[in-house]
C-alpha cells in the first residue's frame, strides 16, 4: 500500500535543523541543563515510590474515565462554572469564539496552555476577530515572533539571547538588548497593560480534580494567576484525561511535575481554582467557562495504547531524547514533539500523517526511564513502529531491502557471501562517497562476528 | 515532627526558594520586623482584614499607604497557612482576600500564623475535602523565568520579593 504517503516531512526538516548552529547549541545547552536539574531534584526523593503511585492515580483515571468526567462537571458546575463538552477541535474553537463574541469581548488575556496549541486556538480566533495575547514570557516571544513551541515546558527554547533581543527591537520597537533582565523587563511592561484591561482571560489546565470541581494550574511567572483572576470571565480549555480522583490525590503529583520538568520542588505558583467568586470572596472570576476537549481520547482510552493518556506533558522525555536533543522541537512539525509527542500526534492526528515521526526514535529507553508516571514510552514507539510496517507506511527501498535481507538470511552461503562482499564494497563506497551517508558508516571488522564466536 | 522543627523546616525550604523569612516572637518584634520592610516604600497596600494586618498598618507611614492595592509597589497580608515540605505560603479567597493584591505589588510580604504551617502537602489538602474555597494558591519564592537561555530571571508578573514574617 501507500509506501508513498506523505506525512509530515520529518526528514527535510532534521536536516535544515541539523544545519542551524545556533539552534542546535540553544538545544544542546537547554536540553543537558534540564536534565542535570532534573537528576538532582529526584536524587533524595523516594523517586520509584512516588512514580509507582503517580502512575497508578493515572491508570484509575483512564479505567473509569468517563465517570471521572462527569464528576467533575457535576461538581464544577455545583461550584458555578459552566462546562461544556467539545467532541473535537473545530467544536472546542467554535464554543470559546462564541462565548467570547456574544460577550463583546475583542481581546483575551492567554496563560500557557498545550491544548489550545493542538486546537490551533490562536489562528481561529484571529480570524473570527479576536486577538489572544500569550503572556507566559516564552510564549510571548514565540507569539511575537509568528512561531509555534518547541518545547511543551519552555516554549522559546530554540532561540537564543541574541535573537530574542533583536526581535524584540524590531516587532516592539524598543531599544536592542541581549540582557535576559532587560528583555523580561520589556514584555512584563506590555503585558501589565494588557493584564489590566482585560475583559476575558484563557488558561488551560495541569490537573483536574474530579471530586471539588476544581482546576490546578502550575506557574512560575505569575500569568497564569493573571489571567485567572484578573478579568471578570475565565475560561479554562482541558482535555478529558487532566482528571485526578481528588485533590488529596493532587501532593504526588505536585511532587513529580516540577521536579521532572524544571528541577523544581515546586512551581512558584500553583492556583486551585473552584468555580466563580462566592459572595464573601475578592478574588476569583464572575463568569467561568470550562471546555472539556475530546478530540479523539475517548477512542484512545479503549485502545492497546492508552497508557499514553497517563501523561502528565511534564517534557522530561523531551529533554532525555537524544533525537530532540539534536533536532530540537520545530522539526518534528507538530503541535507536540519528542518521543510523547510521537505517539499522541500518531494517535491523535494518525498513521498516514504521522508515520516518518517514528523514525525519530533511537529505541534508546531513555524517555521510559525518567517518565514521572510511567508512561511506556519505548514500547508505545516500538509497537506503533510495527504497526507502521504492517500498514505498509515504511519507504519502498527499506520495504525491498528488508525483503531482500528476509531472504538472504534464510541461506547461510547467501548470508556470508553477502558478509564478504560487504567487507570489500563498503570501505571502497565509504572513501569514495565521503560526504554522504556511507562515509558516516563504521568500516566492517576484518573477522566476522560469526566467524570469531564459532 | 515538632512545631518547632515545622517551622524551622518551613523555614528552611522558604529561604532555598528564594524568599526572605523572617520569624518574631512578640508583638514588638512583629511591628519592627513590618516597619524595618516597608522603610522607604512610597505605596503599601494592606487589606485590613485581620487583626494583625490592622496591626502591621501601624507600621506603615499614613502618607505611604496605597488603598488600590492595583497601585502599590508592597502587599502586606496575613496568608490562610505554609507549608513546610516545599516552603510555600498559602493564599486562599475564603477569608475575602483579593489575594491577586500579593501577586500584582513588586513585593510580596505574609504575614503566617505559625499554628497554621502545615508540614505536608498531603495534611493541607486532604483539610478541603471536596468544598475548597474559588482560589487557593500556593505561593514558593518569587515569581521567575527562564525562558531566556534558562537565564534565572526573578520578579517577571508576579513579585521580585516576597517576604515571610512568621508569628
Amino acid at each position: 500500500m501507500s509506501a508513498s504517503a506523505q506525512g509530515i516531512p520529518f526528514r527535510a526538516n532534521t536536516i535544515k535543523a541539523l544545519h542551524d548552529s545556533a539552534l542546535r547549541a540553544a538545544m544542546s545547552n537547554a536540553t543537558e541543563t534540564f536534565a542535570i536539574k532534573r537528576a538532582d531534584a529526584v536524587s533524595a526523593v523516594p523517586l520509584e515510590e512516588w512514580r509507582e503511585h503517580a502512575s497508578s492515580t493515572r491508570l484509575q483515571v483512564l479505567d473509569n474515565l468517563s465517570y471521572y468526567v462527569d464528576l467533575f462537571a457535576k461538581n464544577a458546575t455545583r461550584a458555578g462554572a459552566i462546562v461544556h463538552r467539545a467532541k473535537d477541535a473545530q467544536g472546542a474553537r467554535d464554543l470559546i469564539a462564541s462565548i467570547l463574541k456574544d460577550r463583546g469581548v475583542e481581546r483575551v488575556v492567554k496563560s500557557k496552555s498545550m491544548v489550545s496549541e493542538e486546537i490551533h486556538l490562536n489562528d481561529y480566533l484571529r480570524r473570527e476577530g479576536i486577538t489572544s495575547v500569550e503572556t507566559d514570557l516564552g510564549e510571548y516571544i514565540i507569539q511575537v515572533a509568528g512561531e509555534g513551541p518547541s518545547h511543551i515546558i519552555v516554549p522559546a527554547i530554540h532561540k537564543n539571547r541574541r535573537q530574542v533581543g533583536e526581535l524584540f527591537a524590531e516587532k516592539l520597537r524598543c531599544e536592542y538588548s541581549d540582557d535576559p533582565m532587560v528583555l523580561t523587563a520589556i514584555a512584563k511592561k506590555v503585558l501589565r497593560e494588557e493584564f489590566l484591561s482585560a475583559k476575558a482571560g484563557f488558561s488551560g489546565a495541569n490537573f483536574a480534580a474530579a471530586d471539588s470541581g476544581s482546576i490546578v494550574v502550575f506557574t512560575n511567572e505569575g500569568n497564569g494567576r493573571m489571567c485567572t483572576t484578573l478579568p471578570p470571565l475565565h475560561i479554562a480549555l482541558l482535555s478529558m484525561e487532566k482528571m485526578i480522583p481528588s485533590l488529596a490525590d493532587l501532593p504526588t503529583f505536585m511532587r513529580l511535575l516540577p521536579r521532572s520538568a524544571t528541577g523544581q520542588i515546586l512551581t512558584s505558583y500553583t492556583s486551585i481554582i473552584t468555580g466563580t467568586r462566592g459572595p464573601n470572596e475578592s478574588t476569583g472570576a464572575k463568569e467561568m467557562h470550562i471546555v472539556i476537549l475530546d478530540n479523539g481520547r475517548s477512542q484512545i482510552v479503549t485502545g492497546e495504547y492508552r497508557e499514553m493518556l497517563k501523561c502528565i506533558r511534564c517534557g522530561a522525555c523531551l529533554n532525555a531524547c537524544p533525537v530532540y536533543r539534536s533536532v530540537g522541537g520545530h522539526a518534528y512539525g507538530a503541535t507536540y514533539p519528542g518521543p510523547m509527542g510521537i505517539v499522541l500526534t500518531t494517535l491523535l492526528d494518525g498513521m498516514e500523517k504521522a508515520h516518518p515521526l517514528l523514525d525519530a526514535t533511537t529505541l534508546c529507553g531513555a524517555c521510559g526511564d525518567v517518565c514521572p508516571v510511567k508512561v511506556p514510552l519505548p514500547r508505545l514507539l516500538r509497537r506503533l513502529r510495527e504497526e507502521r510496517v504492517e500498514r505498509g507506511f515504511t519507504p519502498t527501498l527499506e520495504q525491498q531491502a528488508m525483503a531482500g535481507f528476509g531472504w538472504a538470511v534464510k541461506s547461510g552461503t547467501l548470508f556470508s557471501l553477502g558478509q564478504k562482499a560487504a567487507g570489500v564494497f563498503l570501505p571502497i563506497g565509504s572513501t569514495l562517497l565521503k560526504d554522504g551517508v556511507l562515509g558516516r558508516m563504521p568500516r566492517p571488522a576484518a573477522k566476522t562476528f560469526t566467524r570469531r564466536v564459532s | 515532627m515538632s512545631r518547632d522543627a515545622v517551622i524551622e523546616l518551613f523555614m528552611t525550604n522558604a529561604a532555598r526558594a528564594a524568599a526572605e523569612p523572617v520569624r518574631v516572637a512578640d508583638h514588638e518584634g512583629f511591628l519592627a520586623a513590618v516597619g524595618q520592610i516597608v522603610q522607604d516604600c512610597p505605596s503599601v497596600f494592606c487589606p485590613e482584614i485581620t487583626e494583625k494586618e490592622r496591626a502591621a498598618l501601624t507600621a506603615v507611614q499614613s502618607e505611604c499607604r496605597e488603598l488600590d492595592y492595583r497601585k502599590a509597589t508592597v502587599c502586606i497580608d496575613e496568608v490562610l497557612g505554609a507549608i513546610a515540605e516545599s516552603g510555600s505560603i498559602v493564599c486562599a479567597s475564603d477569608s475575602g482576600h483579593p489575594i491577586q493584591a500579593g501577586l500584582l505589588a513588586l513585593h510580596h510580604v505574609a504575614i503566617v500564623p505559625k499554628e497554621n504551617i502545615y508540614e505536608t502537602l498531603d495534611e493541607f489538602f486532604l483539610k478541603w475535602k471536596d468544598s475548597p474555597p474559588t482560589n487557593i494558591t500556593l505561593e514558593t519564592g518569587p515569581s521567575r523565568t527562564a525562558d531566556i537561555e534558562l537565564t534565572l530571571t526573578i520578579g517577571v508578573h508576579g513579585p521580585a520579593r516576597l517576604s515571610i514574617i512568621v508569628v
